[in-house]
């Protein structure tokens, strides 16, 4: 073999591990994406093509058993929407709702928070009970709730009347129903967020609730001046994800009253699903489901800048 | 090769064979159902369905029980959108309308002639109430399987107790409130009646018909009368129980409310479904009886009930064996057993005159009640847009239960909310002019 056709081979091999280099190179910069094409494929598909078929969805319109096509109709959906009585109807419920649910939610978690949050065996059985039924699903405590609040013969009736009480149709009165709901969320939801707060109180500093107890802080003071404001964070994080549960979930509603007396239960996600599937109005259901979801991230983003700045001023 | 994969081979290639062979010549298609009492309702389907597809080798039906009928109706929908839509599917009865109007289902006409019969000939056996809803147009597109029809359920012990004769129970509306007034007692009401959406709904149809009227124009879906006076008497009747009368408790009770309330003495006359009767006839502890709706202008009632329609873009083979396995499913014997085991009643007259029918009549007279009282019912509302046409007149009826409405206001809104669902199919047809 001569010389020159050695170098050549040495230089073809030089050459072929630089490319191989560079191949790797390439490889290794692809690798993430390859990583991640599953998930975004998957992501793709399941999640932003669906919205992306919404979003078209909401801009025609198809008017049902008339023989008409499908027409662009541009915003006429949303228009539509936003000018139907029960449309309003639902977003006040809606509204009740949330402030009625989120407001006794929070009270509870935070006590029950405070009840159990030294590790003792009776807090550690408390605890359990307190969550208990955030472990049940919520059309199985619909189901559990049809009958407390069966009128006359339910769990509740029977015993106001032990009390010589006589309760009102807890789900049959377009004045009560809405309360029921709100009642059987509380309950559903308090010990779910108590798990948060117990969370936040193991990171209030303890030499703060000390110094105060020194200067002659009562317990309610304690509370008030101390640890609410060092929560700040957890309860604005627990009042984001309760906002977005309550606008999310109506399987409750759907067991008990199917948004009835009078639409008086009816919440926007039960008036969306009427739209699509009882009234054949696919066009008009997709532009509430986006003015919905225009509302859950107007409070998304508005409550974590409220979280950020809350969090600057701690620190 | 071992002995072992010798073996496993010849396993594989009988598996092979096995599947192809029925393959060629069998058609697979899906069947949805609803079951809306009980799951017990699921399981004897689900054994129907084995009993046709080892009875014959054409055609091989996958049963998929589906929830209730709102949610079948829905699932087959979305099936047919994602382009797998179910052969045959058991449908809420009045749903047809809407569902051929918005192209879902497809009439059965051609099936009619293929098997060389007509239309009036196959509807011949059943009962001339069930007519209207099997029909759209003036064209086949659902076969009925299963119906019922209201019902009033009362206490014996309780009609004793007062000295009411329970032989003769309340016939009219005048006796109807003379009995709830007397039955009504401390926390025990005379009369209850279902409120909830879809019940109320039907109830009121009931008592306007009862009242003379007819609810909706079953010729043509753009039209309900609700502020005519048949629906306003029947309106005002409700309220009078709840406020003048005082026999029925103010506000809306769902039927699982009503049936309980019954079970454990709190209400003496219940409303109910005859689709309740095995279930009462399993839970209630007290003697009870039936009787006909109560009336006020002459007796009539609406059907409930679920018939069997076809989605459509399905293949050919697929919709012969769909019609194949309808026919089966509703031959006189299968009816018969599917209604003796609901407490539905049977669509087809001829189930009746099997014997094993007129034994289960002769031991269950309360069934016989439930039969005797078909002649006088008349279709099932449906129009375009039945839900929402219906919900229209429920919202307001339920106002005026909660004393938010009176009976008079309360038809009224109901008429205009409902003409103005109405509106863009009447522009389409009847005042769409030359």
């Amino acid at each position: 073999m001569s010389v020159a056709g050695a170098t050549g081979i040495f230089d073809s091999v030089q050459r072929s591990s630089a490319m191989a280099a560079s191949a790797r190179r390439r490889r290794m910069r692809l690798l993430p994406y390859v990583l991640l094409a599953p998930s975004l494929l998957f992501l793709g598909l399941f999640t932003y093509l669906p919205v992306a078929r919404v979003v078209v969805e909401s801009l025609y319109d198809k008017p049902h058993g008339t023989g008409a096509a499908t027409s662009f109709v541009g915003l006429g959906n949303y228009a539509r929407v936003l000018t139907d009585p029960a449309f309003h109807q639902a977003a006040l419920n809606n509204l009740i709702y949330a402030v009625g649910v989120l407001v006794p939610t929070l009270v509870l978690a935070l006590a029950f928070a405070l009840a159990v949050q030294r590790s003792t065996r009776l807090s550690a059985v408390l605890r359990t009970v307190f969550f208990f039924p955030s472990l049940v699903p919520l059309v199985a405590a619909a189901s559990l709730f049809f009958f407390i609040f069966l009128p006359g013969v339910g769990l509740l009736d029977y015993y106001l009347a032990r009390l010589g009480l006589r309760g009102p149709n807890w789900l049959g009165d377009s004045d009560v129903a809405l309360w029921s709901i709100i009642g059987l969320t509380v309950w559903k939801n308090a010990g779910y967020y108590m798990l948060f707060y117990i969370a936040g109180l193991q990171n209030v500093p303890r030499d703060t609730v000390e110094a105060a107890m020194i200067d002659g802080a009562n317990s309610w003071q304690r509370l008030r001046f101390v640890i609410l404001p060092a929560l700040a964070p957890t309860t604005a994080f627990v009042t984001v994800i309760a906002l977005i549960q309550l606008l999310t979930s109506v399987d409750h509603v759907i067991v008990l009253t199917r948004g009835g007396p009078s639409n008086a239960t009816n919440l926007l996600l039960y008036y969306i699903f009427q739209s699509a599937h009882e009234n054949f109005e696919y066009g008009k259901a997709a532009a509430a489901t986006l003015i919905s979801v225009a509302i859950l991230l107007a409070i998304s983003f508005g409550s974590l800048r409220i979280m950020e700045r809350g969090a600057r001023g701690n620190g | 090769m071992t002995i072992v994969t010798r073996l496993g081979m010849g396993a594989l290639a009988l598996t092979f064979a096995t599947a192809a062979l029925p393959a060629w010549a069998q058609t697979k298609i899906e069947f949805f159902f609803p079951v809306p009492v009980e799951g017990k309702l699921a399981r004897e389907m689900t054994r129907l369905v084995k009993l046709y597809n080892e009875s014959q080798k054409e055609v091989e039906v996958t049963a998929v029980y589906t929830g209730g009928y709102d949610d079948t109706k829905l699932k087959a929908q979305a099936a047919a959108k994602a382009g797998k839509p179910p052969s045959v599917v058991l449908m809420s009865a009045n749903f047809n309308v809407d569902l051929k109007l918005s192209g879902d289902i497809i009439s059965l006409e051609p099936m009619l002639k293929a098997d060389e019969t007509t239309r009036d000939d196959y509807l011949k056996d059943f009962w001339p109430a069930l007519h209207a809803n099997a029909m759209v147009d003036g064209e086949l597109y659902g076969v009925p399987f299963h119906n019922s029809t209201p019902l009033l359920y009362y206490n014996v012990e309780h009609f004793k107790e007062v000295g009411l004769d329970p032989a003769k129970p309340p016939r009219t509306w005048a006796e109807l409130v003379d009995a709830a007034k007397k039955l009504t007692k401390g926390d025990r009401y005379g009369f209850l009646m279902p409120a909830g959406y879809d019940y109320l709904g039907w109830l009121m149809e009931a008592l306007s018909m009862s009242n003379g009227g007819r609810y909706f124009n079953e010729e043509y879906g753009g039209e309900v009368y609700y502020d005519q006076p048949s629906m306003l008497g029947a309106a005002r009747f409700v309220e009078d129980l709840i406020f003048k009368h005082k026999v029925m408790p103010q506000g809306v009770t769902e039927a699982g409310g009503v049936s309980t309330s019954f079970f454990a003495g709190k209400a003496s006359m219940v409303l109910l479904s005859t689709g309740s009767l095995s279930f009462i006839r399993e839970n209630m502890k007290q003697p009870y009886d039936v009787a006909f709706v109560p009336m006020n202008v002459r007796n009539a009632v609406p059907i409930g009930g679920a018939s069997l329609v076809m989605f459509a873009g399905q293949s050919e083979e697929s919709k012969k064996a769909g019609w194949k396995f309808i026919k089966w499913l509703t031959t006189p014997e299968t009816l018969g057993g599917w209604s003796r085991f609901t407490g539905y009643f049977a669509p087809r007259k001829s189930s009746y005159d099997k014997p094993e029918m007129k034994d289960f009549i002769a031991k269950n007279p309360d069934a016989k009640v439930a039969l005797d009282q078909l002649p006088y019912a008349k279709p099932w509302f449906a129009t375009y847009q039945t839900v929402a046409v219906r919900k229209a007149l429920e919202d307001e009826i339920q106002a005026m239960m909660n004393g938010k409405k009176k009976a008079d206001q309360a038809v009224k809104d109901a008429q205009k909310k409902a003409d103005e669902l109405m509106r863009p199919y009447v522009e389409q047809t009847s005042l769409k002019l030359p």
